[in-house]
């Protein structure tokens, strides 16, 4: 089944999207350089080829969609300048507006959080940002150890910086999808 | 030279000794920062994400103030520099949203390592260093968002750049050629997909101590944090010990400069590097 990948905010970026993946002739430069090829179901030149057959519902059922790291590493070195993160940000954001299950729900939980951090102090607050994303996944324990070390070094502030302008940092959320 | 000041988040929590030494380094070779008021969060890795708009949106506030100041912008953070580069070039392509961020693109998004080796700053440095770091054996990280998207950064060689080494090199470090300069650290799934980090994250120690390196140096804050608060956890998970210091930069041209501070940025490591850098007799 055919379906194109689009978001309502990137329309223009969409029709070069869509003539840069037809570019790909499965040399396969791409998975050989990505750092998390061993752990994927599905490699990054398999998903720009999905991609190119419209079948976008694969790429968004597999765990590669959230495994990615966005590094980029691919894009630098693919011979036709195809980006798979550029492929996979559109499709993400679609998932998360149509409501389909993440792959990996802890990545998606994180991301969300870390908005959350955003739209409420306009900056990132770490504690916060761990509070909600332990809360949601349920894990309370893992890196305690390392939490506390951090803490007793500085790094992790007990209160938010708010910024002055976040008032309209939320008017931009608005505007968003997010809203 | 004078440069509107873009800290970001981390460089207020996490990464507060690269804020300290960025900004004492800086002060020391004659640069300016004025940071930008009432500044926010530039997206970092999530909004790209997860939205569209705010991909852009985010880092383009910070740009439109920025303009307003007319001087260029230093990020020091790596993902900050990234955003708000990705913002620069798509408000010159839309015309929609450059009518909300009045954006001219007169002036220039750079980051921490392209600022000190801008050749005004570059000359300076190597003028001015006191304490040369002789006998430091360092290789140095880029990371991903130094070099990539390649058509964002525009970094000399995508494979191999140049700018940091020339910088440490200024200091009096002697720099390691390695391989791994560009290699991803694991980035921002270190929180949700740990495991996979933490192998990341060895690779790049492995290969380090392969070339018998003091201490790997980066700028990025989120390198750091990777390589410097997971080596626990991997000596754990391996069996090995690892207990190589992960220095910012800054905290070297810091040291160079004879900074009195450079214990106070130091001491906010897990990993640490005085015992290393005091037998080396700089510290």
């Amino acid at each position: 089944m055919q379906q194109s990948i689009t978001t309502p905010a990137k329309t223009s970026h969409v029709a070069d999207l869509t003539s840069v993946i037809n570019q790909c002739y499965q040399c396969s430069k791409c998975s050989a350089g990505c750092p998390v090829a061993p752990e994927m179901d599905l490699l990054p030149h398999q998903m720009v080829r999905l991609a190119v057959l419209g079948q976008k519902e694969r790429i968004e059922k597999s765990k590669s969609i959230c495994l990615c790291l966005t590094c980029h590493t691919c894009g630098a070195r693919c011979p036709n300048g195809i980006d798979v993160p550029a492929l996979l940000d559109p499709i993400r954001h679609q998932m998360l507006q149509e409501g389909k299950p993440s792959p990996i729900p802890e990545v998606t939980v994180f991301h969300t959080a870390f908005m959350k951090t955003i739209r409420t102090f306009g900056r990132v607050h770490e504690l916060f940002l761990i509070g909600i994303y332990k809360w949601k996944t349920k894990t309370f324990m893992a890196d305690r150890e390392l939490g506390m070390k951090m803490f007793s070094k500085g790094k992790i502030h007990i209160w938010p910086h708010w910024a002055k302008d976040a008032g309209k940092v939320k008017d931009l959320f608005k505007q968003s999808s997010l809203r | 030279m004078e440069f509107s000041y873009y800290p970001g988040c981390t460089l207020t929590g996490s990464a507060k000794e690269l804020n300290d030494s960025f900004k004492m380094a800086a002060a020391k070779l004659d640069v300016t920062l004025k940071e930008l008021p009432d500044w926010t969060c530039c997206g970092a890795s999530s909004a790209h994400m997860v939205d569209s708009f705010l991909e852009t949106a985010l880092p383009a506030r910070d740009l439109v103030k920025a303009n307003d100041f007319g001087k260029d912008v230093v990020a020091p953070c790596a993902a900050c520099h990234v955003r708000m580069k990705a913002a620069a070039m798509r408000l010159k392509e839309d015309a929609g949203l450059q009518k909300q961020f009045p954006f001219d693109s007169k002036i220039r998004v750079l980051s921490g390592i392209e600022m000190f080796h801008e050749p005004e700053v570059l000359a300076k440095l190597k003028e001015r260093v006191q304490k040369p770091l002789e006998g430091l054996k360092v290789v140095p990280y880029y990371g991903c968002l130094a070099v990539r998207p390649t058509d964002v950064v525009q970094p000399d060689d995508p494979e191999n750049p140049m700018q940091m080494d020339r910088i440490l090199e200024a200091t009096g470090a002697t720099v390691l050629s390695w391989p791994y300069k560009t290699d991803c650290c694991g980035g921002s799934l270190a929180l949700t997909i740990t495991d996979m980090v933490l192998k990341l994250s060895q690779k790049i120690l492995d290969m380090a101590l392969l070339v018998e390196a003091d201490a790997i140096v980066t700028m990025c804050p989120m390198c750091q944090a990777n390589l410097d608060t997971r080596q626990a956890d991997i000596s754990k998970a391996t069996g090995k010990n690892y207990s190589i210091p992960i220095l910012y930069v800054t905290e070297l041209i810091g040291m160079a400069l004879n900074s009195g501070e450079a214990r106070a940025w130091l001491g906010k490591h897990l990993v640490p590097a005085d015992t290393m850098l005091s037998a080396k007799g700089l510290l």
